[in-house]
């Protein structure tokens, strides 16, 4: 069943090359199965693994953890495809996006590196076609920017994954222990890059916020958590790599909302948020899934709103007001996000802070309060009732799905809820909005895009890969 | 004992040495060709250039794993009941990188159409000029 389930997204995908009339209701097809299938995992706790071909083929491995980061995707695409819904998009798109959200559902199945590489460089190039759909030069630049970095990181990464098959004549997850620390540090360079970590993801900004909206909805709510949630399992099968992993989610959890604080533009405000936020994911392996699901559907929500306000820099949105209905929904996420009560955000927050080890505890509640302070900056624009733009019916119905999970989700964990849990966020969200206030709002420094360049991103490669080569043998 | 390699139609003292020390350097070598391709990458100017030495860099990865897959013999895999051949190469690695072969060169056509339609905005193709021209 799970191999029929993770073919038929590519199959639909192709298929609706065929029949691009019937492209859309595919798409909306595949994501609720993927819904279902990630529920079932969730509910039915017992891992399941296949091995094809014996122990040289591929290993696939489905257990709860997956199945968070499954039912992600399909409500993440669900929402997708039901904002694209009226929107005259061509079968190409929906086509390439069914693909892309197959391939991410391999990556959370797989448990040897080859396939994760497959599935990881499929990624690679349905997110190259989606981003730049439009055709213009500068979104095939931004494609092509993302494809290059990415597929220099999978070439070291592939080197890795031979070192650890020399080390186990199998490239089975569980080898990488038996591996040389040369291993885990190319395997790690691939799947930082990958997953957006610490400043080996810092062409994550620039990728995100020139998407279209519901590409770039998409990739951070989903496609960016195929190269975290490798890490993850790493960590949670090999108790060598757990410090490494936590180490670098705290890394970039403090960078990116440092980032995100003084970020003037919207969308980049949201893609390095999105930086800080896959920090919380590592910061704490056995939990991530639950904070992954929260974080998909926020993240989802935020970026087609921000699709849809009046103007992309703060200042100018502080002068035109936005229509109330979105603003409702704005602050909604906003206040999951950052970890209010009645919302998921606030039984996530809660539980990674819980599983965290003592080291981490300070960085990340400072790390809590800049995603409070960033997100200030969405909760205190000016808003109207009687604003003539209002979005398309498309726009409702997706914010429908990801703001109803945000509630729905918050009911599976409802053990939160005791007195100190509660009042700590609330404290958290009023120091925040407390500095946004009085310091932040005032700020007129600007941090400079010169690590973002092309040179440096290909240059940090080499750095991070020392660091890693290091920590591995310590 | 049989001697895993044939060199000179058979098997002399020492040869093991011999090719101990051989596959040595061609790891050495292949090494050189990845960390010369990744060097390409850092400090060409030209995104062509650095896209063709993203593809050097790639053909010393796949190397590797050739090279690692004739470690222990390098008859081809193929099982004949009628004659031994001494020992054969490992099949894996080499089935592996089949797969990672037609990725590259996926990836490589894609980027080139890509540069294609740079190359009407900048001619000069230079990366200082591509990113003047498109970071917002």
């Amino acid at each position: 069943m799970t191999i029929a389930w993770i073919a038929l997204p590519l199959f639909m995908g192709f298929s609706s090359y065929l029949l691009p009339k019937t492209a859309r209701y595919l798409g909306l097809m595949v994501s609720l199965l993927s819904m279902a299938y990630g529920l079932w995992h969730i509910v039915v706790p017992e891992p399941e693994t296949l091995r094809l071909l014996d122990s040289f083929g591929v290993t696939l491995m489905v257990d709860s953890l997956s199945g968070f980061f499954i039912l992600t995707n399909g409500l993440v695409t669900a929402a997708v495809i039901l904002y694209c819904w009226a929107q005259g998009k061509s079968a190409f798109f929906y086509a390439q996006a069914i693909i892309l959200h197959g391939s991410v559902n391999s990556a959370f199945i797989c448990a040897d590196f080859i396939s994760l590489y497959v599935a990881l460089e499929v990624i690679s190039i349905a997110t190259f076609l989606l981003v730049s759909y439009s055709r213009t030069n500068k979104s095939i630049w931004v494609g092509l920017r993302y494809l290059f970095v990415s597929n220099t990181a999978m070439l070291f990464y592939l080197i890795g994954a031979l070192l650890v098959y020399q080390a186990n004549q199998s490239f089975a997850y569980e080898g990488l222990a038996q591996g040389p620390p040369e291993a885990i540090a190319l395997l790690f360079l691939g799947m930082l890059t990958k997953g957006g970590i610490f400043v080996s993801g810092l062409w994550l900004p620039l990728t995100h916020s020139e998407s279209e909206t519901p590409v770039s909805a998409m990739l951070s709510g989903s496609v960016i958590k195929a190269g975290v949630f490798p890490m993850v399992r790493c960590a949670l099968m090999l108790e060598s790599i757990d410090p490494i992993v936590r180490l670098f989610g705290v890394g970039t959890a403090l960078l990116g909302v440092g980032y995100a604080m003084l970020e003037k533009d919207t969308k980049r405000m949201l893609a390095f948020h999105t930086v800080s936020q896959l920090g919380f994911v590592l910061a704490a392996p056995p939990v991530a899934g639950f904070y992954a699901l929260t974080h998909g559907l926020v993240k989802s929500a935020l970026f087609l709103i921000a699709g849809n306000l009046p103007s992309r820099k703060f200042k100018e949105l502080k002068q035109t007001a936005i229509a109330t209905p979105v603003w409702i929904a704005l602050v909604l996420a906003s206040f999951s996000i950052s970890g209010f009560p009645l919302l998921s955000g606030f039984g996530a927050k809660v539980l990674t802070m819980k599983t965290l080890l003592p080291w981490q505890v300070i960085a990340m509640n400072l790390a809590a309060l800049g995603t409070t302070i960033s997100f200030a900056k969405f909760i205190f624009l000016p808003h109207e009732s009687q604003s003539e733009s209002s979005p398309k019916p498309g726009f409702w119905m997706a914010m429908v799905i990801l703001l109803g999970g945000l509630f729905v989700a918050n009911i599976a964990y409802y053990k939160a809820y005791t007195l100190v849990n509660m009042v700590k966020p609330l404290a958290t969200i009023g120091a925040g909005w407390l500095v946004y206030l009085l310091v932040v709002q005032r700020s007129q420094l600007k941090l400079p895009q010169l690590l973002e360049r092309f040179e440096h991103l290909m240059g940090v490669m080499t750095l991070v890969l020392i660091t890693l080569f290091w920590m591995a043998v310590a | 004992m049989r001697c895993p390699y044939r060199v000179n139609n058979g098997c002399r003292v020492g040869t093991a040495h011999h090719l101990m020390m051989l596959m040595a350097v061609l790891e050495a070598f292949v090494f050189a060709t990845v960390i010369g391709g990744f060097f390409g990458i850092l400090l060409k100017k030209n995104i062509m250039m650095k896209i063709i030495s993203m593809d050097v860099m790639s053909t010393g990865v796949i190397a590797y794993y050739v090279l690692v897959a004739a470690r222990g013999g390098v008859f081809t895999p193929i099982l004949d009941e009628t004659a031994n051949h001494g020992a054969y190469a490992d099949p894996v690695p080499q089935a592996v990188i089949l797969t990672a072969i037609v990725i590259g060169l996926s990836l490589q056509a894609l980027m080139l159409v890509g540069v294609m339609k740079i190359a009407r905005d900048v001619p000069t193709l230079d990366i200082d000029d591509i990113e003047t021209e498109y970071t917002p």
